[in-house]
C-alpha cells in the first residue's frame, strides 16, 4: 500500500513538475535568506574573533598594573618558574606627527618593547633599534610615511610619581622623541597587536623600551606583561606564582637605612605607599611603623610664621604619647616662632580634590620642643621628592603647589642648606593619616627597628605581597576577547529582522502558490474524495509531494544562502561599512547555520502546507455556493466617514502644531490608511449597483465580481499599501540631529564642543593657573564655559563597536556642574529614586566600595546589556573590586561608549590617572569653527582633538542609520518579491472566475479583452496599493520629510516606480501565462 | 446558412474524433447529435459554434468561411450569430439572473438606444420562458430549471442565427428536462432560429427534425 503511495506521489510530482518548481524556488529564496542571514551572523562573530586573535597574536594571559609600573625583569623570572613564554611591554597615550609634513594622528597605542617581543609573537627577525620607531600599515598609512621617515612621538611619561600626587612636580608628564622609522609592520607581524576589544584596527607605533624610558631610571619599568597561549596555567595559578617571584623592588619599593638614627626603612618611587601595602609590610614585619611626611605651607603662631616646612607623621617611642591636638616642634622651629610647649600652633597645607588644590588648616597645641637628634633631625624623614630633593635651594623646589617665594626667607634657606627637608614639626601617625592620607597612600615610609637587615626585610616579604595589593591584575584575554566577539552584535538575527519583508513576502508567495498548486489538483483529490480516500489519507499524500519540494527547495537555497551571505558581507565591508566600521569582515560557512537555515525552512514552509491542507481539505466536502453573499456597504460607509473625519482633524492639527507634530503625523498617517482601505473596500462593495447604468458597462461588471468577493481586491491592496508604508515610515526615522538635542537637557547637553586630548591635561583649565597657561582669558575664549574630565582607557561600549564590552571607559564627571547646567537627560533611572536627582548619586560612595555610574541607555542595552539597577564589576587602581550600580540610562548622549562616575569618586579609585582626557566646552554665540581651531592650537601640545558636540552625537547616528538603510533597501526587495504575489493572485483569481471567463469567450468575448479585463483589475488594485501606502506613509512622516531628514522623495519615487513596474510586468507575464490556458473545458459540468 | 466541409480534429490522447465531417444547416432547422461518450459531440459543438478551431476542413457561414477571421472578429461572430446552451447553466453568481442575460451585450459596443430594446427584448423573453419574476434574483436563489430557462434567454438575447445546446438537459430531472426539452422547439419554430443540440437523451432527440449519430468521427443519419 505504502509502495503504491509512493509511486502515485512520484507521478504526481512528474506531472506537476512545473507547479512544484514555483514552489521550490520560492522555497529556495526563503531557505537562502534565512541560511544567509545565519551565515553573515556566523561570518561577523568569526571574523571578530579572528580579529581578536591575530591582535592579540601570541598573548593569552595578561599581567597588568594599569597605570602603574613594574620591573620588567619579572617576565624572566616568570618564565624560568612557568616555562611559558611572557614579554613586557610598556603601554602608553600619545599622539604622533610625520616630521616632514606634519600630519599627525591623536588616538594611537604606544608600545614601548623589548627586543623578545616579536619573538614572543612568533617572529623572529624584527628588532627596534634605539632611535627608531616600527609603525603598524593603518598608521603608516594615514600619516602618509614609509620605512626611512621620521616621526614625532609625544606620549605620556611613564613616571612613577602620579601626576596629581601631592607635590608631583609640575614639570613630569610628557614626553617626546623623534625616531626613524625602521619598518611597516603587517597584520601578520603583530602590527595590529592591541589589548583593546573592537574590531577597529588599532594605529600602532612599537618602540625600544629604553626609548620610552628617557633615561630615568636604571630599571625598565613596564605596565604590561604578556603571557602566551598555554593551557598548563590559569589565572589564578599565575597569580599565585606572580606572589611568589614578586620582589618589592619590582612595585618600586627600596630598603634604605637612616644615617642618623640607623633604622631600615621602605620607600616608595611613588612617594605615598599605598595603604594595602602598609598594611601587608606591617603584618608581615611587625616591628615596623609608618611615617607620613608632608609639607606645610605654613606653621603660624600668634607671633611668628614658618613658610614651607616638613612635619612628620611618626610613632613615638612608648612613653611619649601624643593627643589628637598635640604636635612636637623642633627647637629651631620653636625658636623661629618663639613659642614654648602649650602655645597653639596653626598648620596650614595643600590638599587634593580632584585637580584642584585646597587649603586646609589645623591647629595643635605644642607638647614639647624636640631636641636636635634622633627621629627629630632625620632629614630622611623627606620623602624622595624629585622636584625637591635636589634643589640647591627652597626657591628652586618644583613642588607642585603655587609656592609665594616672597614668604622665603634668608633663615628658611639656611635650615634648607643645612638639615636640607629635616621636619621642623612631629605629630602623631594616625593624627597625620587623617590630615594627609590620600588616594595615593597613607604612608612616606615604613621604618623598621635600628640595625634591622635590608636583605631579611627583602626576603620576608617576598612571595608575601599579594599582586593586586600594588595594582596588579591578570586576566585571560584571549578568552574575554573571545566572549565578547561571541556575545556581541548578532548579525544573523540582526539580518533575519532586517530581511523581514523578504522572509513575510516569500511566505506570502508560498501561500499562493500552494493554495494555486492544491486548486490545480482538485479533480485528482475529488477523485480520491470520491473512491472513499479518507481526508488524512489525501492530507498524507498532498504533504508527502509538498515535503519532498520543501526538501529540495531548501537545500538548494541553503547552499545558495552561502552566496546570499557573501553578497550581505561584500556590502557590509563596503556601503554598509556604516554597520560594523570595519572591511575586514570575512565570508564564512559554518554547518550548524546551514542545519538551523534547512531545518527553519522546512518547518515554515511544511507548517504553513499544513495550514493550507486544513482549510483545502475541509472546504473539500461543501458546496460551493455557500461563499456567496451579499455586502452591506452601510456599516462600511459609517466607518469610512469616522475615519476620514478623524484623518482630516489629526493631520491638520499635525501640521499647525509644532511640538506634538511627529505623533499627530504619525496617527494622522495610520488614520489615514484606514480610511483609504475602507474606501477602496466602499468602491468595491458600491459595486453591486446597476451594472448596465452607465457606458463603461464592461468595467463595471469587472467591479461586480469583488462586490462579492471585497477581500481579493482589499487583501493585496493592504499587502502592498502597508509594505510600504512601514519602509517609508522606519527609512524616515533616520537619527538626525534636532534642534532639541543642542538643547542643555539634550544630548549634546548644551555644550558647543567635545574634545579629547592624547596626553592628559594636568591643568584645572576653570584655575587662574590654568586660564592663564593656556591663554583662556584672551578675548576669543569669552564667555567660555569648559567642563573637564579625568578617563580611564577601556573599551568603547558605544554601538561603533560590535563586541560585547564589560570594561567600558570611565569618565570622572563633576554631577553638581551638570545639575547646575540641567544638561542631558534621562530615558531610565534606577528604581525607588523619587525626587531625587540621580546625577547626584555619582559622589556618593559606601564602605563596601559600591559607587553610582550613569551611562547611555542606547550603551546600557546593547553595549553593556544589562539595565539601571544593574551592577557593573571593575578593579581599582589598588585591585579592589569596585562596584558601579547603574543609576541612571541617558537619552542618546555625546557619552555614548562610556561609564561616568562621581570626579571625586574616580580620583578615589584611580588616583594615578592624570589630570583630564575629556573637556567639553560651552561657547555660548562663539564660531564653533574658529573656537575648534584655537583650541587645537592652545593645546597642541596635547593632541587635542576637537570636534563640535552635535558631531559627535551625530557619529553614533551612524550604525542606527546604515541599519536603516539597509532596511530600507532589503525592505523594497522583500515588497517588490511581493509584488510577484500579484500574479500568484492574478492566477488564482483567473482559476477561481475560470468558468466565469469561459462564458464571456462562449458569449463572444475575445480573449485578448478577457486578459485585459483581468489585467485593468489587478492594475487598479496595485495602484490602489502604491497610492494608499505612500500617500498615507507621507502624511504619517510630514515633519521628517520637511525637514529632509527621513527618507528621501527619490528613493520614494523609485521605489514606488520599481514596485510598479514590477507589478506591471508580473501581471503581463501572468496574463500572457492565463491566456494560453485552455477555457472550453471549464464550459462542461464537473 | 452553416456549412462543415470535411472537419477532422485530432487530440494526441484520443487519436482522430472528428474524421472529414460535412454538416449543414440552414434558417429554423432542429438538429439533434447523439452519440456514445468521447465520440467528439463536445468538439464538434465546440467547432460549429467556433470556440475551437479544425485541425482540417472549412467552415462556412452564409457562405463565408469562418476560419479566416482574426480572434476578435471570431469573438464578433460568435456574439452576433451563436447562442450556447451548456449543460450547467454557467450563471454567474455575483450578477442578477437579468444581468447575467444581458451579459453578451457587454461584449460589443451598442448604442443606449440598442440597449434599450434589448433589455424591452430581454423582459419579453424572459416572460416567453416563465422567469420574468427572477430577473432580480441571483442564481444561487433559484433553481436548475429556472437557471436554465434563463440560459436560454441568455443564448438567445442577441437574436443568433444558430442555437447550440450541449447536453442541456444533462444536469436536469426528468420533469424539468422534458420541460426545457420541449421549450427549446417551440423557441426554434417560434424564432425560426437554427438548433443543433448534442444529447444522450433519446427523448430530446426525437423531438428535433433530423436525427444524427456520430459514430467514428463521421455523422450518421
Amino acid at each position: 500500500m505504502k509502495k503504491y503511495l509512493l509511486k502515485f506521489t512520484g507521478r504526481s510530482l512528474l506531472y506537476h513538475k512545473k507547479d512544484y518548481l514555483n514552489q521550490a524556488i520560492i522555497i529556495a529564496i526563503l531557505a537562502a535568506i534565512i541560511t544567509g542571514s545565519l551565515l553573515t551572523g556566523d561570518s561577523v562573530r568569526e571574523s571578530l574573533k579572528r580579529n581578536t586573535n591575530e591582535k592579540l597574536g601570541n598573548t593569552q594571559l595578561l599581567i597588568s598594573s594599569g597605570l602603574r609600573f613594574f620591573d620588567s625583569s619579572v617576565s624572566e623570572r616568570l618564565m624560568q618558574k612557568t616555562r611559558i613564554k611572557s614579554t613586557p611591554i610598556l603601554e602608553t597615550d600619545g599622539y604622533c606627527q610625520n616630521f616632514e609634513t606634519g600630519a599627525s594622528v591623536l588616538d594611537i597605542n604606544i608600545y614601548g618593547i623589548k627586543k623578545d617581543f616579536f619573538e614572543f609573537h612568533g617572529i623572529d627577525s624584527i628588532e627596534i633599534p634605539e632611535g627608531t620607531a616600527a609603525v603598524n600599515s593603518e598608521l603608516a598609512k594615514q600619516l602618509g610615511i614609509k620605512k626611512g621617515d621620521e616621526i614625532i612621538i609625544k606620549f605620556s611619561d611613564p613616571d612613577p610619581i602620579p601626576r596629581n600626587a601631592p607635590f608631583a612636580p609640575e614639570t613630569n608628564g610628557e614626553g617626546s622623541k623623534v625616531l626613524k622609522v625602521s619598518r611597516i609592520l603587517g597584520p601578520d607581524l603583530a602590527g595590529n597587536f592591541s589589548l583593546g576589544i573592537s574590531q577597529l584596527i588599532s594605529r600602532n607605533i612599537f618602540m625600544n623600551l629604553a626609548d620610552l624610558q628617557q633615561g630615568k631610571n636604571s630599571l625598565f619599568r613596564v605596565n604590561r606583561l604578556l603571557v602566551a597561549n598555554s593551557e598548563d596555567i590559569s589565572e589564578s595559578s599565575l597569580n599565585n606564582i606572580l606572589k611568589d617571584v614578586l620582589l618589592i623592588s619590582d612595585i618600586g619599593l627600596s630598603v634604605r637605612k637612616s644615617a642618623v638614627t640607623g633604622e631600615t626603612e621602605i620607600i616608595s618611587d611613588r612617594i605615598f605607599i599605598d595603604s594595602t601595602l602598609v598594611r601587608s609590610i606591617l603584618e608581615e614585619i611587625k616591628s615596623g611603623y609608618p611615617v607620613l611626611t608632608y609639607l606645610a605651607n605654613s606653621l603660624k603662631t600668634e607671633k611668628a610664621e614658618t613658610p614651607y616646612s616638613f612635619v612628620s607623621g611618626i610613632s613615638i617611642d612608648s612613653g611619649t604619647v601624643m593627643g589628637n591636638n598635640e604636635i612636637i616642634i623642633s627647637k629651631w622651629l620653636a625658636e623661629d616662632l618663639k613659642s614654648v610647649p602649650g602655645d597653639e600652633i596653626t598648620l596650614k597645607w595643600y590638599h587634593p580634590v580632584g585637580n584642584i588644590l585646597e587649603e586646609r588648616e589645623a591647629t595643635f597645641i605644642i607638647k614639647s620642643i624636640a631636641g636636635n637628634n634622633g627621629i627629630f633631625s632625620d632629614p630622611s624623614l623627606m620623602p624622595e621628592f624629585p622636584g625637591i630633593s635636589g634643589s640647591t635651594s627652597c626657591s628652586s623646589w618644583d613642588a607642585g603647589i603655587p609656592i609665594l617665594m616672597s614668604k622665603i626667607r634668608e633663615k628658611d634657606e639656611n635650615y634648607w642648606d643645612k638639615y636640607r627637608g629635616t621636619p621642623k614639626a612631629f605629630l602623631s601617625y594616625e593624627n597625620a593619616k587623617k590630615l594627609w592620607g590620600n588616594s595615593f597612600g597613607l604612608a612616606t615610609a615604613i621604618r623598621f627597628p635600628k640595625d634591622t637587615d635590608s636583605e631579611l626585610i627583602i626576603n620576608s616579604l617576598k612571595g608575601k605581597i599579594e599582586p593586586s595589593d600594588a595594582g596588579i591584575t591578570i586576566s585571560n584575554v584571549r578568552l574575554s576577547g573571545e566572549d565578547a566577539a561571541s556575545q556581541g552584535v548578532d548579525f544573523g538575527t540582526l539580518f533575519l529582522s532586517l530581511g523581514f519583508f523578504i522572509i513575510l513576502s516569500c511566505i506570502i508567495l508560498l501561500s499562493f502558490s500552494v493554495s494555486i498548486f492544491f486548486d490545480s489538483k482538485k479533480d485528482q483529490v475529488r477523485t480520491y474524495y470520491a473512491l472513499g480516500f479518507s481526508n488524512r489519507l489525501i492530507g498524507r499524500m498532498l504533504f508527502t509531494e509538498t515535503a519532498i519540494i520543501s526538501v529540495a527547495g531548501s537545500l538548494a537555497g541553503v547552499f545558495s544562502g552561502y552566496w546570499v551571505n557573501v553578497l550581505i558581507v561584500k556590502a557590509l565591508n563596503t556601503v554598509w561599512t556604516g554597520a560594523v566600521q570595519t572591511n575586514s569582515i570575512i565570508p564564512g560557512f559554518d554547518s550548524v547555520a546551514v542545519v538551523i537555515g534547512f531545518i527553519s525552512t522546512i518547518v515554515i514552509s511544511q507548517l504553513l502546507v499544513m495550514m493550507k491542507l486544513r482549510s483545502y481539505l475541509k472546504r473539500l466536502g461543501t458546496d460551493g455556493k455557500s461563499g456567496f453573499r451579499l455586502n452591506s456597504s452601510g456599516g462600511n460607509l459609517i466607518s469610512l466617514s469616522a475615519f476620514s473625519i478623524l484623518a482630516i482633524i489629526v493631520t491638520t492639527a499635525s501640521i499647525l502644531s509644532h511640538d506634538a507634530s511627529v505623533i499627530l503625523s504619525f496617527s494622522g498617517g495610520i488614520l489615514l490608511f484606514i480610511a483609504f482601505v475602507l474606501a477602496i473596500r466602499q468602491y468595491y462593495i458600491n459595486d453591486q449597483k446597476n451594472l448596465f447604468s452607465s457606458s463603461s458597462r464592461f468595467y463595471r461588471f469587472s467591479g461586480r465580481f469583488y462586490s462579492f468577493y471585497p477581500s481579493q481586491a482589499v487583501a493585496p491592496v493592504i499587502f502592498i499599501a502597508a509594505g510600504i508604508f512601514a519602509i517609508i515610515i522606519t527609512s524616515s526615522n533616520r537619527l538626525t540631529l534636532t534642534d532639541e538635542m543642542y538643547r542643555n537637557e539634550g544630548g549634546t547637553g548644551g555644550f558647543l564642543l567635545w574634545s579629547e586630548s592624547a596626553i592628559p591635561v594636568r591643568q584645572n583649565l576653570n584655575s587662574e593657573a590654568g586660564i592663564m597657561e593656556f591663554g583662556l582669558n584672551d578675548p576669543e575664549f569669552k564667555d567660555i564655559e569648559i567642563l573637564q574630565c579625568p578617563k580611564l582607557a577601556g573599551d568603547d561600549a558605544s554601538c561603533l563597536n560590535l563586541n560585547h564590552i564589560k570594561t567600558p571607559p570611565l569618565i570622572g564627571i563633576d554631577p553638581e556642574e551638570i545639575v547646575r547646567r540641567g544638561s542631558f537627560s534621562f530615558a531610565a533611572v534606577i528604581e525607588g529614586l523619587g525626587e531625587k536627582n540621580p546625577w547626584m548619586l555619582l559622589e556618593e560612595k559606601t564602605d563596601d566600595d559600591i559607587i553610582y555610574g550613569i551611562a547611555d541607555q542606547t550603551v546600557l542595552q546593547w553595549g553593556l546589556m544589562i539595565k539601571t539597577g544593574d551592577t557593573l564589576l571593575f578593579r581599582s587602581e589598588k585591585g579592589k573590586l569596585l562596584k558601579i550600580i547603574i543609576c541612571g540610562g541617558l537619552k542618546s548622549s555625546v557619552f555614548q561608549g562610556h561609564l561616568l562616575i562621581g570626579d571625586n569618586n574616580f580620583r578615589y579609585y584611580f588616583p594615578s590617572v592624570a589630570g583630564s582626557s575629556v573637556f567639553l566646552f560651552d561657547g555660548g554665540n562663539q564660531d564653533a569653527e574658529q573656537l575648534k581651531s584655537l583650541l587645537s592650537d592652545r593645546f597642541s601640545n596635547y593632541g587635542l582633538s576637537v570636534e563640535t558636540a552635535a558631531d559627535k552625537l551625530a557619529s553614533f547616528f551612524i550604525v542606527t542609520n546604515t541599519y536603516l538603510n539597509v532596511f530600507t533597501i532589503l525592505g523594497i526587495l522583500g515588497l517588490i518579491l511581493g509584488v510577484l504575489g500579484l500574479g500568484f493572485m492574478l492566477i488564482r483569481n483567473y482559476d477561481l472566475r475560470r468558468k466565469e471567463f469561459a462564458l464571456l469567450m462562449a458569449t463572444g468575448f475575445s480573449t485578448s479583452r478577457i486578459s485585459k479585463y483581468i489585467l485593468i483589475d489587478q492594475i487598479i488594485i496595485l495602484v490602489w496599493g502604491i497610492i494608499t501606502g505612500t500617500v498615507s506613509a507621507i502624511f504619517a512622516t510630514l515633519p521628517s520629510l520637511k525637514s529632509s531628514d527621513g527618507m528621501s522623495f527619490y528613493l520614494i519615487i523609485t521605489m514606488v516606480l520599481a514596485i510598479f513596474l514590477t507589478g506591471l510586468v508580473i501581471l503581463y507575464i501572468s496574463v500572457n501565462k492565463v491566456k494560453s490556458t485552455n477555457l472550453l473545458i471549464q464550459l462542461k459540468k464537473d | 446558412m452553416l456549412r462543415l466541409e470535411n472537419i477532422s480534429k485530432a487530440f494526441p490522447q484520443r487519436g482522430i474524433v472528428l474524421d472529414n465531417l460535412n454538416l449543414e444547416t440552414g434558417i429554423g432547422d432542429s438538429i439533434a447529435i447523439t452519440g456514445p461518450s468521447g465520440s467528439g459531440k463536445t468538439t464538434l459543438m465546440n467547432i460549429i459554434g467556433a470556440l475551437d478551431r479544425p485541425d482540417s476542413g472549412d467552415i462556412k457561414f452564409k457562405g463565408n468561411s469562418i476560419l479566416k477571421l482574426s480572434p476578435n472578429e471570431l469573438s464578433g461572430y460568435r456574439n452576433r450569430n451563436i447562442g450556447f446552451v451548456f449543460q450547467d447553466h454557467l450563471l454567474l453568481n455575483h450578477l442578477t439572473i437579468k444581468e447575467n442575460v444581458l451579459l453578451p451585450l457587454l461584449a460589443e459596443k451598442i448604442s443606449e438606444e440598442e440597449y434599450s430594446n434589448f433589455e424591452k427584448y430581454c423582459d419579453t423573453l424572459m416572460e416567453r420562458v416563465g422567469i420574468s419574476g427572477l430577473k432580480d434574483k441571483f442564481p444561487f436563489q433559484v433553481s436548475g430549471g429556472e437557471a436554465q430557462r434563463a440560459t436560454i434567454v441568455r443564448a438567445l438575447i442577441r437574436k443568433p442565427s444558430l442555437l447550440l445546446a450541449d447536453e442541456p438537459t444533462g444536469s436536469l430531472d426528468s420533469k424539468n428536462a422534458e420541460n426545457l426539452g420541449r421549450l427549446l422547439v417551440e423557441l426554434n419554430r417560434e424564432f425560426k432560429i437554427a438548433l443543433i443540440i448534442a444529447t444522450h437523451s433519446e427523448d430530446m432527440a426525437l423531438r428535433m427534425a433530423l436525427h444524427l449519430k456520430l459514430d467514428e468521427g463521421k455523422l450518421k443519419v
